[in-house]
């Protein structure tokens, strides 16, 4: 799974990767419970807590006795500083169709190059799925929050 | 004889006081305005009255409503708590002009002592030592020089020039040596004379490096005037304290005595009655000047009780109902730290913070007090001062209660609204707090331009997993709607009807 969070004015992309009940990211191992609490295993073997409460779009999270408020990036949403979702974050051209419907893809993946603003945007697969159609090919003109493609979450 | 206590005050200082009254047996009432229906204090409270109005005039600062609430309730007393009308000598005698029991000083003592300039003399003539200065009366350019030159010789060196009719540092000067005195005193009088259309200065000694030291005092109707040590107030952040303890780290037995029997001396000299505080500027080579007494209950007094041992709350009770106070000797032992946790941005000029307290998990074990008017769930407003608590620790030592209070930071959560909990855990590390060397200009020596949290990247990379993980399995129990938005920061013009106890 893809997350990206906007953290002290930078943008911070999470690639979580799941092993059947933990999920691991940068060597450090999390296991959710059903308390709004977070057990967290390091490398070396320790452990710790972490608090976790959604206020808004933000995430607050304590730990080793700090917050951290982490303000989640929707997929798709409209933002200059980042790659977008499965929309068209702005009016441009499609530059390359890279998956076809019927494919299975990794959360993370590249899916559809666009162009706007004189930029390339990436379309990436914020969780791992099959495609299940692809509404432009390349050349195609597309409007702001045009629907580019639809991926169905795989569990 | 007390027996029903109308709590003229709201928050955490109004739970404190209603949780005294539980304890002593006697029955007590809350005022409240309608945005603070929900305060935990409500709950605290016997039954509560609601006074109608949106601004703290017509509600907390209504003395006429207030009195007749309690008269409606058959409270037979009134406690202020602090800020709101703790301090106004016209409320405590319109109080016993209704014949109610005022839980304080009398009006003739809150007045004295909150005319700075009538404060200053009472002191003076009660031997209390003030701060040396000379108020320099002459108009005319040439006589006010030489007047201002003679007061100097006084003073000594370094030396503040204020602007006698003035204040918020218009027409105030440093001098180090006498060859700046000219020139420092020229421009303070002129800018004293455009800002106030008055030039007159005020020749003082400033103080360097002098630490912020209060006195405990307290004083019953049989004649006892006692004193219960000091606390340590110096770290200030915009001349609000943050971090308070007792005793004071670079205290001695006989300084104590000194400055404990000059707080009991400006406590008789206006024949004060109930707990008082008298507020000195210790400098480096142990002399002490009188800064001024706050005429009521404080907020770090949790902080002399937990060294002491003595309720101040359940005395001022005792003492206001005609009893003598329990005090016996005064017998000081280990050591008390109280950091007040306020809802605001310490790493944006402490900017005041609102929202929801999505989570408020505060710290427990041994040694820990935690005075607070909030609980989980609770919504912080921009109506009122942002302090959500005081969290005391106790402690054998200094040292054991600098790690005691580290672990207590490190344990708190409150999630929902920015607090200045990190900023607090790192004040706990600052080497000058660590020996005890505090000063009262410290934080902004410290963090000339502001004070900034940089996190570890490990822990980062925790919180960042933890956002993570939970966006994706949904952990949504703990979500609050905002009615403000994501990140709530209060704007600073929403803050001027605020009173800072």
């Amino acid at each position: 799974m893809l997350h990206e969070f906007r953290y002290g004015g930078e943008t911070y992309d999470v690639l979580l990767e799941r092993t059947p009940k933990i999920w691991t990211f940068a060597n450090h191992c999390a296991h959710p419970r059903e308390d709004g609490r977070i057990r967290i295993y390091f490398e070396d073997g320790t452990k710790a807590w972490a608090h976790v409460a959604k206020v808004g779009d933000v995430w607050w999270v304590h730990h080793s006795g700090r917050i951290f408020t982490l303000e989640r990036i929707e997929a798709g949403a409209s933002s200059d500083e980042h790659q977008g979702g499965l929309v068209a974050p702005m009016p441009g051209v499609v530059l390359e169709v890279l998956v076809t419907a019927g494919q299975s893809v990794e959360a993370g993946q590249t899916l559809m190059i666009l162009e706007a603003m004189k930029m390339e945007h990436r379309i990436v697969a914020s969780e791992s799925g099959l495609v299940t159609s692809v509404h432009f090919n390349a050349g195609d003109r597309v409007e702001q929050g045009a629907n580019l493609l639809d991926v169905e979450a795989s569990e | 004889m007390i027996q029903r206590v109308l709590v003229a005050n709201r928050g955490e200082i109004a739970c404190r006081i209603l949780r005294a009254c539980r304890e002593a047996g006697l029955s007590s009432v809350a005022i409240y305005a309608q945005n603070d229906q929900e305060g935990m204090f409500r709950e605290l409270a016997d039954q509560s009255v609601l006074l109608e109005g949106d601004s703290i005039a017509e509600t907390y600062l209504n003395g006429a409503a207030i009195i007749q609430a309690a008269k409606d309730t058959g409270a037979d007393a009134i406690h202020p708590g602090f800020g709101f009308l703790s301090e106004r000598a016209e409320f405590a005698q319109a109080v016993m002009d209704a014949g109610l029991i005022w839980i304080g000083p009398s009006p003739q003592a809150i007045e004295q002592m909150g005319d700075k300039m009538s404060a200053r003399q009472i002191m003076k003539a009660a031997g209390v030592p003030v701060i040396p200065g000379v108020e320099i009366e002459e108009e005319d350019e040439a006589l006010a020089m030489e007047a201002i030159r003679n007061a100097a010789k006084e003073t000594g060196y370094p030396l503040l020039l204020k602007a006698t009719a003035g204040g918020g540092g218009k027409g105030m000067r440093v001098v180090n040596a006498p060859d700046e005195l000219q020139n420092g005193a020229q421009s303070a009088r002129r800018e004293a004379l455009a800002a106030f259309g008055d030039g007159r200065v005020y020749v003082e000694k400033l103080l360097m490096k002098s630490k912020h030291v209060e006195v405990q005092v307290l004083a019953d109707t049989h004649g006892r005037c006692i004193h219960l040590g000091e606390r340590e107030c110096s770290v200030q952040r915009r001349h609000q304290k943050v971090f308070e303890e007792a005793p004071c780290s670079t205290m001695t037995s006989s300084l104590r005595e000194r400055m404990g029997q000059a707080a009991v001396a400006a406590a008789k000299a206006v024949d004060y009655v109930g707990a008082g505080t008298v507020e000195f500027l210790l400098a480096e080579d142990e002399s002490f000047y009188f800064l001024e007494m706050n005429t009521r209950i404080q907020v770090e007094h949790p902080v002399t009780e937990m060294v002491t041992g003595v309720d101040l709350v359940r005395e001022q009770l005792r003492i206001a109902n005609g009893e003598p106070m329990s005090v016996d000797h005064l017998n000081i032992r280990g050591h008390s730290i109280e950091v007040r946790l306020y809802a605001e941005d310490a790493t944006n000029n402490f900017l005041p913070a609102i929202g929801p307290l999505a989570v408020f998990r505060p710290p427990t074990g041994p040694g820990i007090r935690l005075d607070t008017g909030v609980r989980e769930g609770d919504e912080v407003t921009p109506h009122y001062d942002p302090m959500l608590a005081k969290l005391i620790v106790f402690a054998p030592t200094r040292e054991e209660a600098l790690q005691r209070m580290r672990r207590a930071l490190d344990e708190f959560v409150v999630l929902g609204t920015t607090t200045n909990i990190g900023f607090l855990r790192d004040l706990c590390d600052v080497p000058e707090v660590v020996s005890g060397d505090t000063y009262t200009s410290m934080i902004d020596d410290l963090y000339p331009n502001g004070y900034q949290f940089l996190p570890r990247q490990d822990d980062l990379d925790v919180a960042l997993m933890t956002a993570a993980v939970a966006e994706t399995t949904g952990m949504h129990r703990a979500t609050v709607a905002s009615s403000h938005g994501s990140v709530g920061v209060a704007s600073p013009f929403q803050t001027l009807n605020r009173r800072y106890p």
